[in-house]
């Protein structure tokens, strides 16, 4: 609800701002202090311009505007009140038809007072190399065609230009008295009482081997997943669009002379955030081998090298891609998320980005989307995004924008919600998939597909079965025997008749019932495999001939040792000639097992 | 109960054959990725190249599409056929797994399914064997002989990561063709002779060796026949796959009437019609009596020999039987190429094999395998002939071309599989006397009970061994295993060594080593490919030598002249010439040609020995079988028969085209402080011809380190030569030179270097 209201607010607030456009015929303008700074590829002018209210309403606004030769270039305008980093709010308006921009105070001037404000412009695509074309050894020169006064429906009482060029390599430049040149600065001015859209076109030749390096095309992919991780690629598409590479590249001039290709573009720095991981440079063809990782106090700076240096018209293309955690951008409530990140970020320094589009691919499952951006792009219509075990698929926001530069840096705001029980979606169905898998795999052993029997091999089966558990009793019953072997001994020293006689029992009715079932297995062979039924019974002859043993035992032991009827003599005798003979047996018995095996 | 279940033996024995059979896949997996952990998931070497883009093309554009598919980009100005010219078994088996994959919402990339396609298909490999060798032998056999195949430097040679060949998974269909017919002559049971035609076809789909399954087979079958051992299940296994693989064959575009009309599938012909007229005879000779048999048996034999050879030679010489193939013949005759065809001798692959590729590719497996063939000749059975004839084919083949290794590979790990099985099972066995008496009893009863199995046969085999054995003290039995034990070990590392020295090379991104310890990668080729696809138009036609063709069309996206594709050449003879040919000759040839760019390949700077000055004389070579008048290779050495680059080199050397683009700028260079400028790493030698320009190509880029070095062919306009006045002007004749090389001696010397290796490494 809160959300909502706060939409009108915006939507209110637009609405007021939008009939902010009259120019107020009492403001006046004191001074202007103008710096226009061309030594980079981006023509970024501030305006330190300082207001008097003439009138006697207070004014809230003031109206700027700029040449009409460079409107259509202007990719950003701020305005702060000067010495202070306050920023004021700006929004595009239109006077007489032409584009311009309306820039509130912080407080309405009131009548008579003074406010100094910074208006800050950038515009790209607009300095021109000329000779448009050079060879590999000469230098860029371009030309910058600007204005010695401001151009601003106010009255200007007094204005000065610096242009900051950045190299003491001149060509030439406009008079226009007074001018002073000196080390790589012209000062315009002062000139003084100008009128309203005033305009003097000033132009200078000079040298600027700055990288003319913009990012004709950048896509930019953020994919979130709540299991802790924000995965951002960009697909950047570079071009130099400096003076063009005339005739051949030579690789020996171009590695022997510092002075060679001076304009061209060998690397260039990108900041990552510091959090990033997992960094990756790749094209189209594979892995770019040429860069290098420095981590920064607050940021991770990589170099990159293009595969080849840029020279003038050759463009470039790579992907660069890392990983954030999750925490770094994304706040929660309950089911409601936040996500706070840049919507482009740096690429190199001074960069122009041509067109931008921006991809946000949220989990899958979350709804109730609510975008906020920095400043105005064009939405284009959502997709739908599938990737490793995706079922009903990722929504994906995207966002197109041309004419970037580095001042677009700026943190949107998404809002949705995510219900958590879609995280268990993903695993679920990797536990649906191997359960099903087993079970078929269980199904498919256990059941017979055949068409026809195939009697060998089943019968084959059932002997082997049969086999297996014949095997099995007459181990247990080697162990019956084990066990009476050592009540035997125990007997030998207690001489505890009555609880022998219960152990005999219980051993007794065991191993009935333990021949029982042997004998119902042993009919069965019989049937199936007389072959394996000849072994068997001669297992049983054997098995029965130990347990005559045993009873012999016993009744020595009963009878003679217990009472006390037996010299020691032959009972030892006795006992050595039985435990030969359980020997004897028990090898012949494990010897026809492995055999049946 | 849980007794039962852990006591049970036959579960016990299973769960163990698939834990090793899993552990071999894994093991075999792994070991293939060397190149992948220390460079990257990458396409490696040339021919993977085009499979990766007819991979990719097939994936964007459909199987259709694919099918006729003409690439224009390709040997301009002709274009390629490739939907016909092409085994599609490759591109069709990783298309399925990425459209199966993508139908799942798993996105990966085509790239990475062609990178891991033959490690994959070598865990597929070793399974085939396993079933192969149990089928011939025993489990124990066949679970030794999958560890062996997973791990071979013979086969993965062929199948590491990256090498996205044909071979990477035709190894696999023809190992799993050999069970199923192995099978099927055991089983004589239709169902596995449709299978292993089924299988056929896959082979067929995937790779040209093909013809080695539709010579071995009939092979195995006349022998067989030979050997008097037909019987029923032989006839319906062999017709019903001949039949079924025949017309399954012909359904390859590639292949298309071929098997009925070349020689090489002749044989399978023949047999057929044996088989049917031996089948003919058995039924006859049970109708009558043996003394008219005997005469109907000998004329038969005669006429049918007689007409099918007429029918045969008839039909070849009228021309509807192709003959023999170049290549084919060069597997007979290993001179054939050297003489007839260059291009194919020009190949490092298509060379003899040494004796120390044999000791490299298979270690111990090579002195092992004849055991294991003693033991199969000692206790023949039908399938045992088939795998003595395998053997024997496969090693003469292997003899004849280092290509051809790989057939016998899976072959020795067969035989050393049961070699070692043997070799184990005799020394492992318990002391257990009595119980062997009463197993001997129980076995002599079964095997008087039913001899027509071979299992049994096999275990009185064993029997007797056991008996030989007896008489072994437990300590020698320790001794021998011990040592078969260290000799598996020492195997294993060799083969890991050799997987990762030789083979694991992408031989697109080189790695050298500088002094610190530190890896230096050389990214040159990628380098300038990159360059070539965004910086020039994209309908430029590059010229290079062919070996690069399949790489710039992959990478690049560009059109070539040639390709690894030698299906034409003239063609390539011509691009040969250009390289062998002064500028203003080449230019002519060029503009003919239409080349915007030229690419070529120079190692001076760092050393790299296969680049296109020691590929040279092969051109020269070529260039001079289609046009002798204007290139001869004897111009191109010195008057003492050398091939050298320096000042002593010959003047048609060192002002050609190929000479001039490698060196060009190249004279003032100093690389070091020790070494005068315009020295050459590779060949050693300052080179001869300094301080030239060039006048109809200009420099358009070179790599870094001068690897790649690519000129722009300038257009007439262009030309900016300077006026001479004509008062100036100077005719000057020029020094004729007269090398003493005739003709009649062709071979030629290279200082110091071999022409081309396979195996290309860094000398820096």
């Amino acid at each position: 609800m809160k959300l909502v209201l706060e939409n009108y607010l915006l939507i209110f607030c637009i609405a007021i701002t939008a009939c902010d456009c009259n120019v107020s015929p009492y403001l006046k303008i004191v001074n202007v202090d103008r710096l226009i700074d061309i030594s980079s590829q981006i023509v970024k002018v501030t305006n330190k311009i300082t207001f008097q209210n003439a009138g006697s309403d207070s004014v809230s606004h003031f109206v700027f505007t700029v040449d009409p030769k460079v409107i259509d270039n202007v990719a950003v305008i701020k305005g702060r009140i000067s010495d202070l980093d306050v920023s004021l709010s700006v929004s595009e308006i239109s006077v007489e038809n032409r584009k311009a921009w309306s820039i509130k105070f912080e407080n309405p001037l009131e009548s008579g007072k003074f406010s100094t404000v910074d208006v800050y412009y950038a515009f790209i695509d607009y300095l021109k190399p000329y000779p448009t074309k050079i060879t590999q050894n000469e230098k860029q020169f371009v030309k910058f065609i600007g204005n010695s006064y401001l151009y601003i429906p106010y009255h200007v009482s007094k204005v000065t230009t610096s242009v900051a060029l950045g190299t003491k390599n001149v060509e030439s430049y406009t008079r226009v008295e007074p001018v002073s040149y000196s080390d790589s600065h012209i000062l315009y001015g002062p000139y003084k009482d100008l009128k309203p859209y005033s305009f003097h076109e000033i132009e200078i030749h000079y040298e600027n081997n700055a990288p003319f390096l913009i990012a004709s095309q950048l896509l930019r992919k953020i994919e979130i997943s709540h299991w802790g991780n924000i995965a951002v690629e960009e697909e950047i598409t570079l071009e130099h669009t400096g003076a063009k590479l005339k005739g051949p590249f030579s690789r020996y001039d171009y590695q022997r002379e510092p002075e060679s290709g001076l304009s061209s573009v060998k690397s260039f720095k990108t900041v990552l955030p510091a959090m990033a991981t997992d960094i990756y440079y790749r094209d189209e063809i594979g892995n770019i081998s040429t860069s290098h990782l420095y981590n920064l106090e607050n940021s991770i700076e990589v170099e990159l090298r293009p595969r080849f240096p840029l020279f003038g018209g050759w463009n470039t293309q790579y992907i660069l891609g890392y990983n954030v955690p999750l925490y770094t951008y994304l706040f929660t409530k309950g089911n409601n998320y936040l996500l706070k990140m840049p919507l482009i970020d740096h690429i190199f320094d001074n960069m122009v980005i041509k067109e931008a589009v921006i991809k946000i691919i949220l989990p899958e499952g979350s709804h109730s989307i609510d975008l906020n951006l920095p400043y105005n792009a064009e939405r284009l219509p959502d997709s739908l995004h599938y990737t490793y075990l995706d079922t009903i698929g990722r929504p994906v926001i995207t966002l197109k924008k041309t004419n970037l530069v580095e001042d677009h840096i700026d943190n949107f705001e998404l809002r949705y919600v995510f219900p958590k029980i879609f995280m268990l979606l993903e695993p679920l169905l990797i536990i649906g998939f191997l359960y099903i898998l087993f079970l078929t795999i269980i199904v498919y052993v256990r059941l017979d597909f055949s068409l026809s029997k195939d009697e060998d091999t089943e019968q084959k089966l059932r002997v082997c079965g049969l086999c297996s558990r014949v095997i099995n009793f007459e181990h247990k019953k080697l162990k019956l025997y084990q066990s009476f072997e050592d009540k035997l001994s125990a007997l030998k020293y207690n001489k505890d008749l009555n609880s022998f006689s219960v152990n005999v029992k219980s051993f007794n009715s065991e191993y009935k019932s333990i021949s029982a079932q042997l004998s119902e297995l042993i009919a069965k062979l019989k049937t199936e495999s007389p072959d394996i039924y000849e072994k068997v019974s001669e297992l049983l002859k054997l098995d029965k001939q130990l347990k005559e043993i045993y009873s012999q035992q016993q009744t020595v032991y009963v009878e003679k040792l217990i009472p006390g009827k037996i010299n020691k003599a032959s009972f030892l005798e006795l006992e050595n000639g039985f435990s030969k003979k359980k020997e004897d047996n028990l090898s012949r018995i494990n010897k026809l097992l492995k055999s049946i095996e | 109960m849980w007794e039962n279940i852990i006591d049970n033996p036959t579960g016990w024995k299973k769960l163990i054959i698939f834990v090793i059979l899993l552990l071999a896949w894994i093991a075999g997996f792994s070991s293939r990725l060397f190149a992948v952990i220390r460079f990257e998931s990458i396409i490696h070497e040339f021919d993977p190249w085009f499979n990766y883009r007819a991979t990719a093309y097939m994936v964007e554009h459909g199987f259709y599409k694919f099918l006729n598919w003409f690439d224009e980009r390709a040997w301009y100005p002709l274009g390629r056929i490739v939907g016909g010219t092409v085994y599609p078994g490759l591109m069709i088996t990783s298309g399925s797994i990425h459209y199966i994959l993508h139908s799942l919402n798993i996105p990966i990339h085509i790239r990475d399914i062609c990178v891991f396609l033959a490690p994959v298909f070598s865990g597929f490999t070793s399974i085939a064997t396993y079933f192969l060798t149990k089928e011939l032998w025993s489990e124990g056999a066949g679970l030794f002989a999958a560890c062996f195949i997973a791990i071979v430097p013979g086969y993965i040679s062929r199948s590491v990561a990256g090498s996205y060949d044909n071979e990477g998974i035709a190894i696999f269909a023809l190992q799993f063709t050999y069970y199923l017919w192995v099978k099927s002559v055991s089983t004589g049971s239709v169902l596995w002779s449709t299978l292993t035609a089924l299988s056929y076809f896959y082979m067929v789909s995937a790779w040209g060796g093909y013809v080695f399954i539709t010579n071995l087979i009939p092979l195995h079958v006349f022998v067989l026949l030979l050997m008097g051992r037909y019987s029923h299940r032989l006839f319906v296994s062999y017709t019903v796959f001949y039949i079924l693989g025949l017309v399954m064959s012909m359904q390859i575009p590639f292949v298309g009437f071929q098997p009925i009309r070349t020689s090489e599938h002749m044989a399978a012909l023949g047999v057929f019609a044996l088989m049917i007229i031996v089948a003919a005879l058995k039924y006859i000779s049970s109708k009558i009596t043996k003394a008219e048999f005997t005469f109907l048996f000998k004329l038969g034999m005669v006429v049918a020999a007689t007409t099918v050879f007429l029918i045969v030679v008839i039909l070849t010489y009228s021309g509807v039987v192709a003959p023999w193939s170049g290549r084919f013949y060069s597997l007979w005759d290993t001179t054939y190429a050297k003489i007839h065809i260059p291009i194919i001798a020009s190949v490092s692959e298509h060379q003899p094999t040494t004796w120390f590729s044999f000791f490299f590719d298979l270690h111990m497996l090579v002195s092992m395998f004849p055991v294991g063939l003693w033991y199969c000749l000692k206790d023949l059975t039908d399938t045992r002939v088939f795998v003595v004839l395998y053997v024997i084919s496969a090693v003469y083949f292997a003899g004849v071309m280092v290509r051809l290794m790989l057939t016998l590979t899976p072959v020795v790990c067969v035989l050393s599989g049961i070699a070692f099985s043997l070799i184990f099972d005799c020394h492992m066995k318990e002391e257990d006397t009595i119980c062997k008496e009463i197993d001997a009893e129980i076995e002599k009863k079964k095997t008087v009970e039913k001899v027509k199995s071979s299992r049994k046969s096999r275990s009185s085999d064993i029997q007797r061994n056991d008996a030989n054995i007896d008489s072994l003290g437990v300590n020698f039995k320790c001794i021998v295993i011990v040592s078969a034990v260290l000799i598996l070990m020492l195997f294993a590392a060799h083969c890991t060594w050799v997987t990762s020295n030789a083979y694991s090379s992408p031989s697109i991104v080189l790695a050298s080593h500088s002094s610190d310890g530190s890896r230096q990668i050389l990214d040159d080729f990628r380098e300038a490919y990159f360059w070539l696809s965004r910086n020039t138009d994209s309908n430029a036609r590059i010229m290079s030598w062919w070996d690069y063709g399949y790489q710039i069309a992959g990478m690049a996206n560009r059109t070539t002249l040639v390709d690894n594709n030698t299906w034409n050449n003239s063609h390539i003879a011509l691009v040969g010439k250009a390289m062998a040919s002064t500028e203003s000759e080449a230019y002519n040839i060029m503009t003919s040609l239409d080349v915007d760019y030229v690419l070529i390949i120079f190692g001076g700077v760092i050393g790299y020995s296969g680049d296109d000055i020691n590929k040279f004389l092969w051109m020269v070579r070529i260039a001079e079988g289609e046009h002798p008048k204007d290139i001869r290779e004897g111009d191109y050495f010195t008057e003492r028969g050398e091939f050298r680059v320096d000042s002593e080199g010959s003047p048609v050397l060192l002002n050609c085209l190929m000479y001039k683009l490698s060196y060009y700028n190249f004279g003032e260079l100093k690389l070091d402080f020790r070494s005068p400028p315009g020295y050459d790493r590779t060949r050693n030698a300052v080179i001869g011809n300094k301080n030239f320009q060039l006048t109809y190509l200009e420099e358009a880029y070179t790599t870094e380190h001068w690897l790649v070095r690519i000129y722009r062919v300038k257009k007439p306009e262009e030309f900016n030569r300077p006026r001479v006045p004509v008062s100036n002007r100077k005719i000057s004749i020029p020094h004729t030179f007269v090398s003493k090389k005739t003709a009649n001696k062709k071979k030629g010397l290279i200082r110091d270097k071999p022409v081309k290796r396979k195996v290309q490494t860094m000398n820096s």
